[in-house]
């Protein structure tokens, strides 16, 4: 992390490393006040810090000083001060990095100490960079869709290390749709600090922002979860505006649908469409670039030197990543060339594995196993859809029932969208049809991702 | 309240069995009558909820017919 801004800030130090709508900050900037804050976390002492704020740069730099020395940061969702504060207790944070007003010392739990970030950025750099530290962890919370937030551990050299296939590309133009607490914002991150790239990094970081910063800050790379890019399709074809002209679109983080794929390579003709498969645990396993939902069987046939394999097992992807995380917080560290099972229930069909669903998100319909993704790939294909979440309805009658929120198009006829939903699904077997179809607003996502879990 | 209730499992009738014709207080809302079957009868459970907020399949009797169902909002 830290090695990428000293090799930007050495070969172009006025490159622009994080680029927003009212500042753009280069490479040597960047290095200058993460070399200033890692002189001032040698000072501070601590071994571990929460860091609570969402400006890009200051943000980077200070994960970068931690990465020189060795201090562990959490970066905290963007949530209030009371939802702030419960993470400290539970993940035993004893200092809080922040400017923010509302997180006043007097704010927090006995024993724990507030350090204002602007401080440790303006510290003058103190000393000529040494060796970097071999144990360089590094705290990322997951979203907690499945519960209570878990802390995943992990370590920059490992994160260094998944960059190496990166080439260099100075022109590129990287939009942050993630947060940088997400792993996904910092895969992103890496990646565009290993190329030499640029990080564009509106706020906040919802489709409509990040569609005006395409348009207006140079944007030519993005990557996001697909539900994102469904809502900024929807954006794009409300607003009527010049379509961006995107060079690379890379989806991850939730299954891919066939038909958005076809979507997104028509409305950016000039771009790549890409996906990724990764997760807070196992890191990245790479990219596919063929436009087809799921992924090539080949990578079931990496072998045993391959940092990352997969194999398949009673319908569920397996994982074996020497990238991946350390081990869970508060948890024995997990044995790299240990098979763990990902959650993902998988098809294989004409040489793809086609992704199913979460093994959590199953619908049990009467003792009927429904995977939501299916239904809601042939909804999102129906005219006037925006977006479509499927999952399970609790029912006296059956347990649960397939239920669908839809949003819809402006304007749309939604009696009409009704009646094309039920004919979409008409074919599918009984306990697989949605029985409850309801209109909303907005769907219920977690880090741009669909929940497709009925709420308690 | 009766009337929107007749209303809406008459809606709910014409929809998923239109073959059923017309609909009366007494017909057998399964087998020979309607003939919904359990997941259709799920689906109108769900309806009457985000109709009514409540839903009669939820009690420990199951209403056989559509005064069942009236008489479970009536009443309560």
């Amino acid at each position: 992390m830290i090695e990428f801004l000293r090799r930007g800030a050495q070969t172009r130090p006025e490159r622009p490393a994080v680029v927003t709508h009212d500042l753009t900050v280069s490479y040597a900037e960047l290095l200058a006040m993460a070399e200033g804050a890692a002189t001032a976390l040698s000072e501070l002492g601590a071994d571990r810090i929460a860091l609570a704020d969402h400006e890009a740069a200051p943000v980077i730099a200070l994960m970068a000083a931690a990465a020189a020395t060795g201090v562990e940061v959490c970066l905290l969702p963007p949530d209030g001060a009371e939802q702030v504060l419960d993470l400290v207790g539970r993940f035993d944070h004893t200092v809080v990095v922040t400017d923010r007003d509302d997180l006043p010392e007097s704010a927090l739990p006995a024993g724990v100490r507030r350090v204002g970030l602007a401080g440790l950025l303006a510290t003058p750099a103190q000393s000529a960079p040494g060796d970097l530290p071999a144990h360089r962890p590094h705290l990322v919370l997951t979203t907690g869709t499945t519960g209570a937030p878990r802390g995943v551990r992990h370590d920059w050299g490992r994160l260094v290390r998944s960059t190496a296939h990166v080439q260099p590309a100075g022109d590129e133009h990287w939009l942050l749709c993630f947060g940088l607490h997400q792993f996904a914002g910092l895969q992103v991150l890496l990646h565009v600090l290993a190329a030499g790239a640029t990080l564009v990094a509106p706020a906040p970081r919802r489709p409509r922002e990040g569609l005006a910063a395409m348009r207006a800050l140079g944007v030519t790379h993005a990557s996001a979860t697909p539900t994102y890019w469904r809502f900024l399709l929807a954006e794009l074809r409300a607003d009527g505006g010049p379509v961006p002209q995107l060079r690379q679109i890379t989806l991850g983080g939730e299954a891919v649908p066939g038909p958005l794929l076809g979507e997104l390579a028509t409305t950016f003709p000039d771009a790549h469409v890409s996906q990724v498969y990764a997760a807070s645990e196992f890191g990245s396993t790479g990219s596919m670039r063929d436009r087809r939902a799921g992924l090539s069987t080949a990578v079931l046939e990496r072998g045993e030197d391959a940092d990352v394999a997969l194999k398949v097992v009673d319908g569920e992807l397996w994982i074996r990543s020497r990238t991946g995380m350390v081990g869970y917080y508060g948890e024995p560290d997990v044995d790299a060339e240990e098979w763990r099972p990902t959650g993902d229930l998988v098809a294989v069909e004409d040489g793809r594995l086609v992704f199913l669903g979460r093994s959590s998100e199953i619908i049990n319909v009467g003792g009927v196993k429904v995977h939501p993704l299916v239904i809601e790939e042939r909804i999102g294909a129906v005219a006037g859809v925006d977006v479509a979440r499927v999952y399970g309805r609790r029912n006296p009658m059956t347990g649960q029932i397939v239920a669908v929120e839809v949003v819809a198009s402006a304007g749309a006829d939604t009696t009409a969208i009704d009646a094309a939903i039920r004919a979409a699904c008409a074919d599918l077997p009984s306990a697989s049809r949605p029985r409850s179809i309801r209109f909303v607003d907005e769907v219920s996502t977690t880090g741009s991702k669909i929940v497709r879990r009925e709420a308690p | 309240m009766q009337d929107r209730v007749e209303q809406v499992v008459r809606e709910f009738v014409a929809r998923v069995k239109p073959e059923a014709g017309e609909v009366t207080v007494e017909t057998p809302l399964y087998a020979d009558g309607v003939g919904l079957d359990s997941l259709e009868a799920a689906e109108l459970s769900a309806v009457l909820e985000d109709e009514f907020g409540t839903d009669p399949f939820q009690g420990d009797t199951m209403p056989e017919t559509l005064n069942d169902i009236v008489s479970f909002y009536v009443t309560a």
